[in-house]
């Protein structure tokens, strides 16, 4: 659990950016009963988003876009791992 | 360490412009969040950053250029501790994306019943558990109390305090914590119990610990004087010729648990008067003690 200041500093943010990326949806902290609780998963989202505009160019209109479509690759992504792995089960042991 | 013009594949005469181009296609092509599943994207595109870092500072360029540095002497771009994709695999985060594969999951062969049920698996993951300290009285930690925390977010969360918690222990509230995202059940309330110290009991475990002043007087001749116990005073013996730092246990007077009670340990602290007592002094003055007691001879 990373709290908010923490996250600043690490994922080299000021408070009305973090407040904007919220909004967004770009990241969706946690919460405990005073704050922000953000994790390394956020922390590494937070790089990623910096390293798609710093180092590609990309604008914010097209981060929102390129978020999405990450996020369901991944979902694609465990939802194959999750097939293959079932398939692979069932599959009766090979040989014999 | 191969040469970085290579790398980023511009001439050596190439513009800044022209590097900073060069370095963000190959960003977009190589960076490992935008490539999953390959495994070699993450050394690449640290090369690339490298490579990036010494050509895109005109210092350092003119430096390696003039043969001053090398190409593995440039600093090393800060690569990004773990990529996003490190995490992304995990089964329960909140960058879901499920619809993704809705239209698969629509079948009934086996891998659309495969996707149904991941789509449901993170669907009926349960809220986060939300960490909340409560500070309570000694008397409260040690006899059991109800309290009412009121939550910044607003509402209130009941809390019973079971008799002899423990500074730092933490009681779970089953489902009091965060709601799911989907459909699950909510998380947990975990709350952390601060106590704070009493005046005059302090606590060993299940027994409570007392320092009791008595006088002279009562130490000598032996008394029966009121002592508090956590749940409400008792008269208490004191043994002729009691000393400090004597121990008097007061049996089931420590904290009450399911498994038995402790005992509350008194002990014992003579205190001189602090008024001047002229008899006691005079008294003191002609007195020669029937025997030869010296409480320094151990040291």
């Amino acid at each position: 659990m990373i709290n908010e200041r923490e996250f600043l500093e690490r994922a080299r943010l000021d408070r009305g950016t973090l407040a904007v990326w919220i909004e967004e949806e770009w990241l969706i902290p946690g919460r405990t009963a005073h704050e922000l609780a953000f994790t390394e998963m956020d922390l590494a989202r937070a790089n990623l988003i910096h390293d798609l505009k710093d180092k590609m160019g990309v604008n914010d209109e097209g981060l929102g876009v390129i978020l999405h479509l990450l996020d369901q690759m991944h979902a694609l992504r465990r939802a194959l791992a999750e097939t293959l792995r079932s398939a692979r089960e069932r599959q009766p042991p090979a040989g014999g | 360490m191969r040469d970085p013009y290579e790398i980023l594949g511009v001439a050596k005469t190439a513009s800044a412009e022209e590097i900073r181009k060069a370095y963000r296609k190959l960003a977009k092509k190589l960076h490992p969040d935008l490539n999953p599943g390959d495994k070699q994207a993450e050394e690449r595109f640290k090369e690339v950053s490298v490579a990036n870092d010494l050509l895109s500072d005109p210092d350092k360029r003119r430096r390696f250029d003039a043969g001053e540095i090398d190409a593995s002497g440039a600093e090393k771009a800060p690569p990004n501790a773990r990529y996003y994709r490190d995490y992304a695999g995990e089964g329960s985060h909140p960058y879901g994306g499920q619809s993704s594969y809705g239209d698969f999951a629509q079948g009934d062969d086996m891998f659309a019943e495969l996707l149904r049920r991941a789509a449901e698996q993170a669907r009926r993951r349960p809220g986060a558990d939300l960490h909340y300290e409560l500070q309570v009285d000694f008397l409260d930690a040690v006899n059991g109390a109800a309290r009412t925390i009121t939550l910044p977010q607003g509402g209130t969360l009941n809390v019973t305090i079971p008799a002899g918690v423990e500074d730092g222990q933490i009681l779970r509230l089953r489902g009091k914590g965060a709601p799911s995202p989907g459909e699950g059940p909510p998380g947990d309330a975990l709350v952390q119990i601060a106590v704070r110290p009493h005046r005059f009991f302090t606590r060993d475990g299940d027994d409570i610990l007392l320092d009791l002043p008595v006088t002279v007087k009562e130490a000598a001749l032996g008394a029966e004087v009121r002592a508090p116990t956590t749940t409400g005073s008792v008269m208490l013996k004191i043994p002729k010729r009691s000393n400090t730092g004597d121990v008097l246990r007061l049996r089931g007077k420590g904290v009450k648990k399911r498994d038995g009670a402790g005992d509350e340990l008194v002990k014992l602290k003579v205190m001189m008067p602090t008024q001047s007592e002229p008899e006691l002094e005079a008294f003191l003055a002609g007195w020669t003690p029937a025997s030869s007691y010296d409480p320094r001879k151990e040291m």
